[in-house]
């Protein structure tokens, strides 16, 4: 299995692109924890004042609906150019080009990890009570890597072959971010749009991190084998197309 | 183990393949297509599909049904002028091209030198670079640490290993390279032209390094232009033209027909060869 054969390599590729991120602006590391937390507080003054939500946690709703969108959102984003950034790795030797593309996802995993263990002092300064429900934190946030890693196989592969699908991508994100529950509450979703609207995958995702986090609530036996299936449904047909446009990479790049 | 070799084994396992050989290639075939319109968007398409032109590219087949197989332990070159598709040969058995038909077996691990330095980053150290290497060619970083020792000796580089690789002179950066990808201690080694690197001793000490590894019995295939090495080296050959193998065997013979070859076209009007 490449995963295991070339794990020195995910590590190694994975911690540079942590150092490129964190080094290359002048606050490095605090400066990517402040960027939601400053979104949030921007969203919150315009949500709260202009729509009128007058739930108190309002604001921590928000900040996780963020933390959760930027791991999809800075994840497909830079690991789209994963194998196009990387072309003496393609076309100079060989290396499963799988994984060029985990160790960016995964950089943007670890990533979020810190943004959500930003995250938890706040919770409880707010007073929330955390309870088990914690602990189905690492399963959603798996599941989620594993949404996204699918998704970043695809989006990689194909940005080979057609150098707009970055600007393409970005807009469908742009539509993904307000149609996903991130800054409303999905109480103002319309009856009748509402079974549509969960099927959005991210929805279900976002909800389960606010359940496990905020709420408290336990995720339902429906959500999390949903959201499994589809990441594994995700995962699956990543690595097919993949596999298949990866025969020329070597020549498109 | 890596996916690539995986189908190799598969390919072994499936094909009637005596023990001996290390490598066989039957029937390769590489297409390249080059459009006369390089359409590299989705915005390109649809212009494209709005005009009603039609996709046109031309066809050039760097490769056209090549057969051929290596010994184990045995060095074998591969010769014949530009263009002639060595190079998308060694790509092919390197694992970064897919041939278009035909089939190649491997036995073994490979390690290729179509250039030396591959993914060294600038902003790292030596000994991380070698780390990185190590990395790229799947060793775990314990066989990687136990290799550096070597590999800073060996490039004569050890006062240096801390030192960033932008820092480096580009004679000591090949130094290092060389070093690196010598040591990876694969069974089968890809060397395309690499071997003219460094200052002279450093050159009679990679000779002297490429021996070693023959006698230790691993498998070389060799790419060049330079005669001179293929004959001092090479105990077969196989000479290639425009993709298709002209002539196959001892070197002498073949290295002789190559020289023949050049002459004519040369007498024709077209390029020389230094012997």
């Amino acid at each position: 299995m490449w995963i295991v054969e070339y794990r020195e390599l995910i590590r190694i590729l994975t911690i540079s692109d942590l150092k490129v991120k964190y080094q290359s602006s002048a606050l490095g590391f605090i400066w990517s924890l402040l960027n939601p937390l400053l979104m949030m507080l921007v969203l919150y003054f315009v949500f709260s004042n202009v729509f009128r939500f007058e739930d108190k946690s309002f604001a921590l709703y928000l900040l996780i609906g963020i933390i959760s969108w930027r791991f999809l959102q800075i994840g497909t984003m830079t690991s789209m150019s994963a194998i196009v950034g990387k072309p003496s790795l393609v076309t100079k030797v060989y290396v499963p080009r799988q994984v060029l593309v985990l160790s960016t996802v995964l950089s943007s995993f670890i990533s979020s990890i810190l943004e959500f263990s930003v995250l938890i002092p706040l919770l409880l300064f707010f007073g929330v009570d955390l309870s088990f429900n914690v602990l189905f934190f690492p399963l959603i946030h798996v599941t989620f890597l594993v949404l996204v890693y699918g998704v970043s196989l695809i989006l990689a592969a194909v940005y080979v072959y057609y150098r707009d699908l970055n600007q393409i991508w970005d807009v469908f994100l742009q539509a993904g971010f307000f149609l996903s529950p991130i800054v409303y509450p999905i109480s103002i979703v319309p009856e009748k749009y509402l079974d549509y609207y969960m099927m959005n995958p991210v929805t279900v995702i976002i909800e389960m991190y606010r359940e496990a986090l905020l709420y408290p609530k336990t995720p339902s036996i429906a959500e999390i084998a949903f959201t499994l299936s589809f990441a594994g449904a995700m995962l699956l047909i990543g690595t097919l197309v993949f596999g298949r446009l990866e025969r020329k990479f070597a020549e498109e790049i | 183990m890596s996916l690539y070799d995986v189908k190799l084994i598969d390919k072994l396992a499936n094909g009637a393949q005596s023990m001996d050989e290390a490598i066989v290639v039957e029937g390769l075939s590489k297409r390249f297509r080059i459009p006369h319109e390089k359409k590299g968007t989705f915005y390109d398409h649809l212009v494209g599909l709005v005009k009603g032109g039609s996709y046109s590219y031309e066809e050039f087949w760097a490769l056209k049904d090549v057969s051929f197989s290596v010994k184990e332990g045995e060095t074998f070159g591969v010769i014949g002028p530009n263009g002639c598709g060595k190079s998308t040969l060694l790509k092919i058995l390197a694992g970064v091209l897919y041939p278009d038909s035909g089939k190649v077996r491997m036995g073994g691990k490979i390690a290729p030198f179509l250039e030396l330095g591959v993914g060294f980053q600038p902003e790292l150290t030596a000994t991380e670079n070698i780390r990185l290497y190590g990395a790229i060619m799947g060793l775990s970083r314990r066989d990687t640490d136990e290799k550096r020792e070597d590999i800073l000796e060996f490039a004569e580089l050890k006062r240096f290993e801390n030192m960033k690789l932008k820092n480096f002179s580009s004679g000591m950066y090949v130094k290092l390279a060389f070093s690196t990808a010598i040591q990876t201690d694969p069974d089968i080694l890809l060397v395309d032209e690499v071997l003219s690197v460094g200052d002279e001793t450093f050159q009679k000490k990679c000779a002297q390094k490429i021996k070693e590894i023959r006698r230790a019995g691993k498998t070389i295939v060799f790419v060049s232009h330079a005669l001179g090495t293929v004959r001092d080296l090479c105990e077969r050959c196989v000479l290639l033209d425009e993709g298709q193998v002209v002539s196959m065997g001892e070197t002498e013979q073949v290295v002789e027909e190559y020289v023949r070859m050049m002459q004519e076209n040369e007498s024709k009007g077209g390029h020389g060869i230094d012997v």
